[in-house]
């Protein structure tokens, strides 16, 4: 209902509150405008406001109360009594005359000078209602107005210096002068020394605890200068960006070397590896039939357990829904006041084509941007890149980082730099051609509450959003659903060890860094945190919110992704491996069965042409040999697997595509066994890799499916 | 100049929003109750196998289909060599597959516990889930118990439950598969359509005439869809997962007849009879018995059949069509079977067990159409389910085509053996002789692959001797090489030759001509005799040179 007058002569605040009024706006509202509705009196809803000329006010009010409303002018302390008496005052939440003389002062300034309009004015209040975030933040993150101009404002309305930082070169020596974690953690900088004063750059003034924290830490008296914050963020990296690279190559290896993938196989494993060929060539030459009888059994026997298992975990999850749920009314009722900041990595590598697609992707998430902290991860020589995203000024809530050259040149290791300079109490990890569903975030904050303690991390689901492109990226979300629809999401109710999926993988910031984060040298960095979070103790739950992301339409570009997954799963099995008895005491024999049997699924396809070879041979030329390798039950076993489980696995591809709700490319899982050579030809490319280039990452080209239209 | 197409980003549930089945979401199904499932399994299975195995190996009354099953599992593990081609291609393969972890150890198959236990436990299979259909359907816990105690008193379930693997077997993975899509009706979660679609294929493994249902559940899958106003992709995706578990096990299995039999449809036709001395009906006759196999046997289905078409038609409730139409599929089977000649046994009164079991389905679905009404009907159907127990105790002492009925309600009455009662067809219950002969064997010690014979007439003396492995038969090489032997068998290391006294087997066909002379009668009974070899004695060899 939106007719809506005003008047003077009405009934009051002070003749009492009607309680059925008082709860039409939103506490929010209520303190942001200054209105408290009171009484209905004749068919109109009666409003306190303190300005009730105010047309953005008058607006405001009338979009969401469903009756006439006349606005009736009332002081200020009139309309704060009867709100707090309504929605009686937390203390951390209330904004302080101080934050409100600001905001005030702000709005008017920004109006008066034309540089917002009141629509902007108006979008941005109601953004303040709900996060209480600061009104000149949320209007730089909207790109209503630009940091400068914010800057600039905050300059004039606390009479302090502004300083540019853009080609500023620091002196190296002054600027390390403030502890690094202070630094961050804050956004200060020491940029001069003028005579015993050090002036520091300082992204919005600091209040008196702070600057006394950083006189203390400096010690000596401190000026602060205000900076535009992108080009403050800039700096302190440039400042302390060798000590990022550093922690972020050799943190894993120095403090945890027995789980760092930088060797690759360990002594024992050498020894156990070469023993068990000798001793196979050995028995090849001493009876060779009844060795290669042998061989096939241990692999149908590997084929059958891990087929059981999978089987078993994707029948459980067919059963019932096991992904942590929010609904819709949870998602409303968060209060987005008490929304923690949210980091988000992006790791990019000759990606500017597609940064204007992830900027509005991330643009579209439901979370206050002001508390918003991406972190775009660019390697220092990927030039293209880097000038793209300035080229953008993209507002502060997106932060470019940039990775000086180093090897090994891994998305783990700009995955660790980035952590380094994250300001979030939990962190995600997305491609940059991923689009999170925009409710994401909220879900996994949800999720952490709903969750036990030691949740450290709650995967996302992820899917194509090009799914119907061809062939190749059908049969690409036909396994996605599979895996993300029914095996992880089992895997997850059951507390196994997840070998988490390459992005939409939700942190607890904190333990993430205790437990130093990615290991660069791992080329499936995410599969094998999976593991190490299980190792500590800690579990990953799986909640019900999916990213899509680009299926790689072309068969070398597959091919390549592929391979380095395969040789990433065999590089994290190997690590892992390397203390089975004590791997075995640290997260018990059923998780230790479990991770072998994860893991087993990429040896599984290195043996499949081997025996699809076979099965065609036997067809065509009813060669005696081949019969003779299958005796009795080995026979039985493979037989099974052949024909059944064969089966199941591709009604697997399919039961998850249904799960998901994609009937279109049903048909395409009948045609899975085509994939499945493609996948085997793709884990032979990492295994061999594995000896040869261990630690070189595949890089994925991504972007192939956007049309380019002339 | 060229310009990038930024695709719009489709949130999920904008994604789901014109999809009809619930997908990604929760669904509102009654909660899980394993422990309520597991009991009415361990009960069901505890109570017939005591009750069958008094029937069975005290009472006698088997089925000796039953035991060619159970012969053949015990092959797939004990023969020499043992095979999985054991299981054979003239019952449906699950029928013996399923029955085989039963038979790794020999320990209770010669005394014949196996087949009560395994039936019993295919019908606490059925128990339990005909359990959970009800409990979709909204019946008190204590009609519940009444139904199913009522279904399980039932005389002619009983007799099958106690002592008729293969029919248990089949129907509990049809009620499953049915139950499944009782399921996805109720909740419209795609997933009862996937599980539905596994349970057909399975149950169509374990029998055949499953294929017809699955063929009516697929087509009313995809109209109940397109009535709902679902997009084609959905009908079709949905179609697909339903379908293609089933197709893909007639392919396998047609492909296998073709590859070994070269007889693609062999499995269709492998129960056809065999010879002319088979009964003639005629289109009327066929009605009769269709007639009194419901009256006798489902009794219920005189009501539910035309009460579903009834509430299908008139009140827009498609699946009470579906499974009138169902219904109607299993009264009309057998006589179809018979017309088409497909069954060696026309008009058997066990066809009436799944007319039954649709029957309750059916009558379930009613109650839950009721909606309030639902404990009123459940409670009519339960009293219904009772007052037919002796009525078809009655009936199946004077239906006319039927195997051990009439033996079974005897053995009911009597507490006493039926060996050498006469069935209602004129076939008469003989086990001891295969005992005897069997136990004979087995005390003989002789070495394997020692006594030829053709294991399609004496597969209960191999059965009750417990090795299978004694035996020369024509599943170990195959028949090739099982003519030789009979050629020639000392030159096969043949010491003895295992047949029936009847004639009625492949070896005594091969010496129709010669007759056993230059063997020595070893060991005789009603049934079997079995010949030494001598040494020198050149089989058939001589015959013709």
């Amino acid at each position: 209902m939106t007719t809506s007058i005003h008047r003077t002569g009405s009934r009051r605040l002070t003749d009492g509150l009607e309680s059925a009024a008082a709860t039409l706006l939103p506490e929010g509202i209520c303190r942001t405008f200054r209105v408290m509705p009171y009484a209905s009196q004749d068919g109109e809803v009666l409003v306190a406001a303190a300005d009730a000329d105010d047309e953005i006010t008058l607006q405001v009010v009338s979009e969401r109360i469903d009756a006439p409303v006349v606005l009736v002018r009332h002081t200020a302390n009139e309309i704060v009594a009867a709100i707090d008496e309504t929605y009686p005052p937390v203390e951390d939440e209330l904004e302080t005359v101080e934050e409100r003389r600001t905001r005030v002062q702000m709005a008017q300034m920004l109006t008066r000078s034309g540089l917002i309009t009141n629509e902007q004015l108006q979008d941005a209040m109601l953004q303040h209602a709900r996060s209480g975030d600061a009104l000149g933040e949320i209007l730089v993150a909207n790109s209503a107005i630009s940091e400068d101009i914010l800057v600039a404002a905050l300059s004039e309305i606390h009479q302090m210096q502004r300083v540019g930082l853009r080609d500023f070169t620091p002196d190296m020596e002054v600027a390390r002068r403030l502890p690094e974690p202070i630094a961050q953690r804050h956004q200060v900088l020491p940029v001069a020394d003028a005579d015993g004063t050090l002036l520091v750059a300082v992204q919005r003034p600091m209040d008196a605890e702070l600057l006394e924290e950083v006189e203390e830490a400096v010690q000596q008296p401190v000026r602060q200068l205000l900076a535009n914050r992108v080009d403050l963020d800039e700096l302190i990296q440039k400042v302390h960006g060798d000590h990022y690279s550093e922690l972020a190559t050799s943190f894993l290896m120095e403090n945890a070397p027995e789980i760092s993938a930088h060797k690759v196989f360990s002594t024992g494993q050498k020894v156990v590896g070469i023993g068990f060929l000798v001793l196979v060539a050995v028995f090849m030459v001493v009876s060779p039939m009844n060795t290669l009888i042998a061989l096939v059994g241990l692999a149908s026997a590997i084929y059958l357990v891990v087929s059981v298992y999978k089987f078993r975990l994707t029948l459980r999850a067919l059963g019932t829904h096991l992904e942590i749920e929010a609904t819709p009314e949870e998602i409303a009722a968060l209060d987005e006041r008490t929304l923690p900041i949210y980091t988000i990595l992006v790791p990019l590598y000759k990606e500017g084509n597609i940064v204007k697609r992830l900027v509005r992707d991330m643009n579209a998430l439901d979370y206050p941007r002001t508390r918003l902290d991406v972190k775009l991860l660019c390697e220092e020589d990927d030039v293209e890149t880097i000038d793209m995203i300035k080229s953008m000024e993209l507002p502060p809530h997106f932060h470019c980082v940039v990775v000086p050259d180093s090897l090994p040149k891994t998305k783990p290791k700009a995955c660790n730099f980035g952590l380094q300079v994250a300001r979030g109490k939990y962190c995600v990890i997305f491609d940059a051609e991923d689009r999170p569903d925009p409710d994401q975030l909220k879900k996994a904050i949800i999720a952490f509450r709903q969750t036990a303690d030691n949740v450290a991390c709650v995967q996302g689901k992820l899917n194509h959003f090009n799914q119907d492109q061809n062939l190749l990226t059908a049969w690409f979300a036909n396994e996605y659903s599979m895996h993300f629809e029914l095996v992880l999401p089992a895997m997850g109710a059951a507390e196994q060890p997840i070998p988490l999926g390459g992005t939409s993988n939700h942190f607890k910031t904190s333990i993430l860094r205790e437990l130093g984060a990615w290991d660069p040298f791992n080329v499936t960095e995410d599969a094998d945190l999976g593991i190490r979070l299980h190792r500590e103790g800690y579990r990953t739950a799986m909640i019900d919110s999916t990213t899509l992301e680009e299926a790689n339409s072309s068969v070398p570009n597959w091919i390549r992704q592929r391979s380095r997954w395969n040789k990433g799963y065999y590089q994290t099995w190997l690590v892992h491996m390397r203390n089975p008895i004590g791997l075995i005491a640290k997260i018990g024999l059923k998780d230790f069965i479990s991770f072998n049997l994860t893991m087993g699924s990429a040896y599984v396809l290195l043996m499949n042409p081997i025996f699809w070879s076979l099965t065609t041979l036997f067809v065509f030329t009813q060669a005696s040999f081949i019969q003779a390798l299958f005796p009795g039950l080995v026979f039985y076993v493979a037989s099974a697997m052949l024909f059944v489980g064969n089966f199941v696995f591709i009604y697997l591809n399919l039961a998850g595509s249904l799960q998901r709700g994609e009937f279109g490319i049903t048909r395409t899982a009948l045609l899975s066994p085509l994939y499945w050579g493609l996948m085997s030809w793709a884990a032979w490319k990492g295994f061999l890799q594995l000896f040869t280039n261990p630690f070189y990452w595949e890089k994925t080209e991504h972007g192939l499916d956007e049309e380019e239209v002339h | 100049m060229s310009a990038t197409v930024q695709p719009a980003i489709v949130t999920n549930a904008a994604r789901l929003a014109g999809i009809v089945q619930a997908v990604g979401r929760r669904s509102l199904d009654v909660p899980r109750r394993r422990w309520e499932s597991v009991l009415v399994l361990a009960v069901t299975t505890i109570v017939y196998s005591w009750f069958g195995f008094r029937v069975v190996a005290q009472q006698h009354v088997v089925s000796y289909e039953v035991l060619d099953r159970l012969n053949r599992a015990l092959m797939i593990w004990h023969n020499n060599p043992a095979k999985l081609s054991a299981i054979g291609f003239d019952y449906p393969p699950l029928q013996t597959l399923l029955v085989s972890p039963l038979a790794i150890y020999r320990f209770g198959v010669d005394f014949l516990a196996v087949i009560p236990v395994a039936s019993a436990f295919f019908a606490g299979l059925l128990m339990m889930f005909l359990n959970t259909m009800m409990r979709r359907t909204g019946v008190p816990a204590m009609l519940r118990i009444g139904g199913l105690a009522a279904l399980g008193l039932n005389p002619l379930f009983a007799l099958y439950a106690s002592t008729g693997g293969p029919l248990m077997m089949w129907l509990a993975f049809l009620l499953a598969s049915v139950g499944a899509v009782y399921a996805w009706y109720i909740t419209a979660d795609v997933r009862f359509v996937m599980i539905g679609g596994l349970g057909f294929a399975v149950a169509g493994l374990a029998g055949y005439t499953t294929l017809m249902y699955f063929l009516l559940a697929a087509i009313g899958i995809g109209a109940i869809l397109a009535h709902l106003g679902a997009d084609g992709d959905e009908v079709e995706g949905t179609m697909v997962g339903f379908a293609a578990p089933a197709i893909y096990v007639v392919a396998l299995w047609t492909g296998f007849n073709l590859l070994l039999l070269k007889n693609p449809i062999h499995w269709i036709t492998s129960a056809a009879p065999t010879s002319d001395a088979i009964e003639q009906f005629t289109v009327l006759g066929l009605l009769r018995w269709t007639g009194e196999l419901v009256l006798y046997g489902a009794p219920l289905a005189i009501v539910v059949l035309p009460a579903l078409f009834f509430v299908g038609l008139s009140k827009n409730n498609p699946f009470a069509v579906l499974l009138g139409l169902m219904l109607t599929l299993s009264v009309l089977t057998p006589a179809m079977t018979v017309l088409l000649g497909l069954t060696d046994s026309p008009m058997a009164m066990e066809n009436a067990v799944p007319i039954l079991v649709m029957s309750v389905i059916g009558a379930l679905w009613l109650a839950r159409s009721a909606g309030e009404g639902v404990t009123a009907i459940s409670g009519l159907v339960v009293l219904a389910l009772v007052a037919s127990i002796p009525w078809t105790f009655q009936g199946m002492r004077t239906y006319k085509y039927q195997a051990l009925e009439m033996v079974f309600t005897d053995a009911v009455l009597t507490g006493e053996s039926q060996e050498g009662a006469t069935t209602r067809g004129g076939q008469t219950v003989a086990l001891d002789p295969s005992l005897e002969m069997g136990q004979f064997i087995q005390d003989l010690d002789v070495p394997e692959g020692a006594v030829l014979t053709d294991n399609a007439a004496t597969y209960a003396v191999m059965l009750f001797s417990g090795e299978p492995e004694l035996f020369l038969d024509r599943i170990d090489q195959s028949d090739g090489p099982w003519l030789e032997a009979a050629r020639d068998p000392a030159a096969s290391d043949v010491d003895w030759l295992l047949v029936t006294t009847d004639g009625d087997d492949l070896l005594t066909e091969q010496y129709s001509e010669v007759g056993f002379e230059g063997l020595t009668l070893y060991h005789e009974n009603d049934e079997y005799r079995l010949y030494s070899v001598p040494e020198g004695f050149t089989g058939l060899t001589t015959v013709g040179s």
